[in-house]
């Protein structure tokens, strides 16, 4: 390689290796990534670069799903679960559903209030913006006139409590608050 | 004295640099990682074909305005925007299918490496909220295999070469570009560990030592029923603390010739443990298939049986030095 593409190159290659440090040094914000996005974002958000790689991080935690009540044109009512096992197979498209519902989970309102319970938080604005368009797609493949929404959480027991026979799906470790009822034009 | 200790450290950064990055080496491992990784896009992409509409239509789950007002205005690319017709949505699925199994194959490679690495992007932009640590990998992967020649070993565009010249090829040429593409992975492989290790810091549970436990008795992610461990606390905190320790010191340990086997080793059952234990398959083989990056060509040929697998002479076994050594016998044979 000649000397000027060999210098070239080093330069195209400092600008990446800086670049693929800016996702994970922006979660959480940090000045001096907020610094570099500003330079980087067109690069690494058009390259699908910007991942924080924060794999399980910082701790694992409860799971989430959402419960899905459709009624029906005749009254009748159809019940769903996101992700469902039985029903979203093979191993790869169950987790995409999950993630959906993981991803819903994960925008809470950024001013919640830690004393208020869990069960009766105020869903963010991004979660409401979630849980419309899921309800819109249920809405629109069911042919459903409404839909309704419920985030459950899922704890994880503790080993102790395991030792003493508590099963993982024990229905004391569930918990679930409503994301709305969205009816065919609107909430 | 200053003076000369700074001409001495520029000299050993540029050499150093310029050995690392532009050293020409046999293209085996990254025509290897081709196929696996182009296995794995596949894999991936077709997965898509069970709910394409469902997700990527105009009543998808995560509809075309929701996801813009999720990206609050900086809406990265993607021809999805601008599909809402579902025979359309199929054809270009379809188109990028093939693609992708040519990519794999090896065949018109450096074309259907770009475009495959387009397609992993532009199925990412679309899916906000589907996505998780594969899709990242898959992309990036696709990404550093485009810059090399990642269809001069173990393809068909190699196969039809061989077939039209009728007679064997020579080995194939060692190529700055090969080791560049490989190098990138192994680098961004160790920035991917580094900041999963970092993180992993941040949670008092991995620090405690409970963290697996969170993963055990996670239902949802649960395809082995590991909760046996709840008796065993010290494997559990063995398990937790070793995956950190390992993620934060592979950028390091990874690097020298006598560690590299057991640092590799290391990734194996951490990852197969994922996949098999928490159902996550694609994952930890995405997670495997990175690090595949390793692997030396000439192991690579070792393994595979093509050509000359014959280890380089001295102690390092990495990419550079084993193009050094395929020159030399290239040399020697006249």
């Amino acid at each position: 390689m000649p000397t000027w593409g060999r210098r070239l190159a080093s330069g195209a290659l400092a600008f990446h290796l800086v670049g693929i440090l800016v996702g994970p040094l922006s979660l959480p914000p940090a000045l001096l990534a907020d610094y570099l996005r500003r330079v980087y974002s067109p690069y690494i958000e058009a390259a699908y670069l910007d991942n924080a790689y924060k794999f399980f991080a910082p701790d694992p935690g409860p799971s989430h799903l959402i419960r899905w009540t459709a009624v029906m044109p005749d009254g009748s009512r159809r019940q769903g679960l996101l992700p469902d096992r039985q029903q979203h197979w093979p191993r790869l498209f169950y987790h995409r559903h999950f993630m959906l519902s993981e991803f819903l989970a994960g925008q809470p309102d950024p001013n919640w209030d830690p004393d208020t319970p869990w069960e009766r938080l105020p869903n963010s604005e991004l979660q409401r913006l979630l849980a419309r368009s899921f309800a819109r797609h249920l809405l629109y493949k069911l042919g459903a006139q409404s839909v309704t929404l419920e985030l459950i959480e899922h704890a994880l027991p503790n080993p102790e409590q395991v030792q003493q026979g508590l099963r993982l799906d024990d229905p004391s470790l569930y918990r679930s608050r409503k994301l709305g009822t969205y009816r065919r034009r609107g909430e | 004295m200053l003076r000369g200790y700074l001409r001495e450290l520029w000299h050993w950064w540029v050499d150093g640099w310029n050995r690392f990055w532009f050293s020409p080496a046999d293209p085996a491992t990254l025509g290897l990682l081709r196929a696996l990784a182009g296995g794995m896009l596949l894999y991936t992409h077709a997965v898509w074909s069970l709910g394409l509409n469902d997700f990527f239509g105009p009543y998808s789950w995560v509809s075309p305005q929701a996801a813009r007002e999720l990206y609050r205005g900086d809406v990265p690319w993607s021809w999805f925007w601008h599909i809402s017709s579902p025979t359309l949505l199929w054809l270009l699925h379809t188109a990028a299918l093939v693609v992708m199994a040519m990519f794999a194959l090896g065949l018109f490679s450096r074309v259907t490496a770009v475009l495959s690495w387009l397609c992993a992007v532009a199925y990412a932009h679309r899916v906000p909220g589907a996505l998780f640590g594969l899709d990242q990998i898959n992309a990036m992967l696709a990404m550093y295999l485009m810059l090399g020649p990642c269809g001069a070993a173990w393809s068909v565009d190699r196969w039809i070469a061989r077939w039209r010249s009728g007679r064997p090829l020579p080995p194939a040429v060692p190529s700055t570009a090969a080791n560049l593409a490989v190098r990138l992975i192994q680098v961004h492989m160790c920035v991917i560990y580094f900041f999963a290790g970092v993180s992993k810091l941040q949670g008092q549970s991995w620090w405690a030592g409970t963290a697996l436990w969170g993963a055990v008795a996670n239902l949802e992610y649960q395809t082995l029923d590991l909760t046996w461990m709840c008796h065993t606390p010290w494997l559990v905190a063995l398990l937790t603390q070793a995956t950190v320790w390992w993620e934060l010191f592979f950028c390091v340990l990874v690097w020298p010739r006598l560690l590299r086997p057991l640092v590799l080793a290391f990734a194996v059952p951490l990852h197969l443990g994922i996949a098999v234990g928490m159902g996550m398959v694609t994952f930890g083989l995405v997670m495997l298939i990175g690090c595949a990056s390793f692997v030396p060509p000439w192991l690579v040929r070792r393994l595979l049986g093509g050509g000359p697998a014959v280890p380089p002479a001295g102690v390092e076994s990495g990419a550079p030095r084993a193009g050094r050594a395929m020159r030399r016998r290239r040399g020697a044979r006249g």
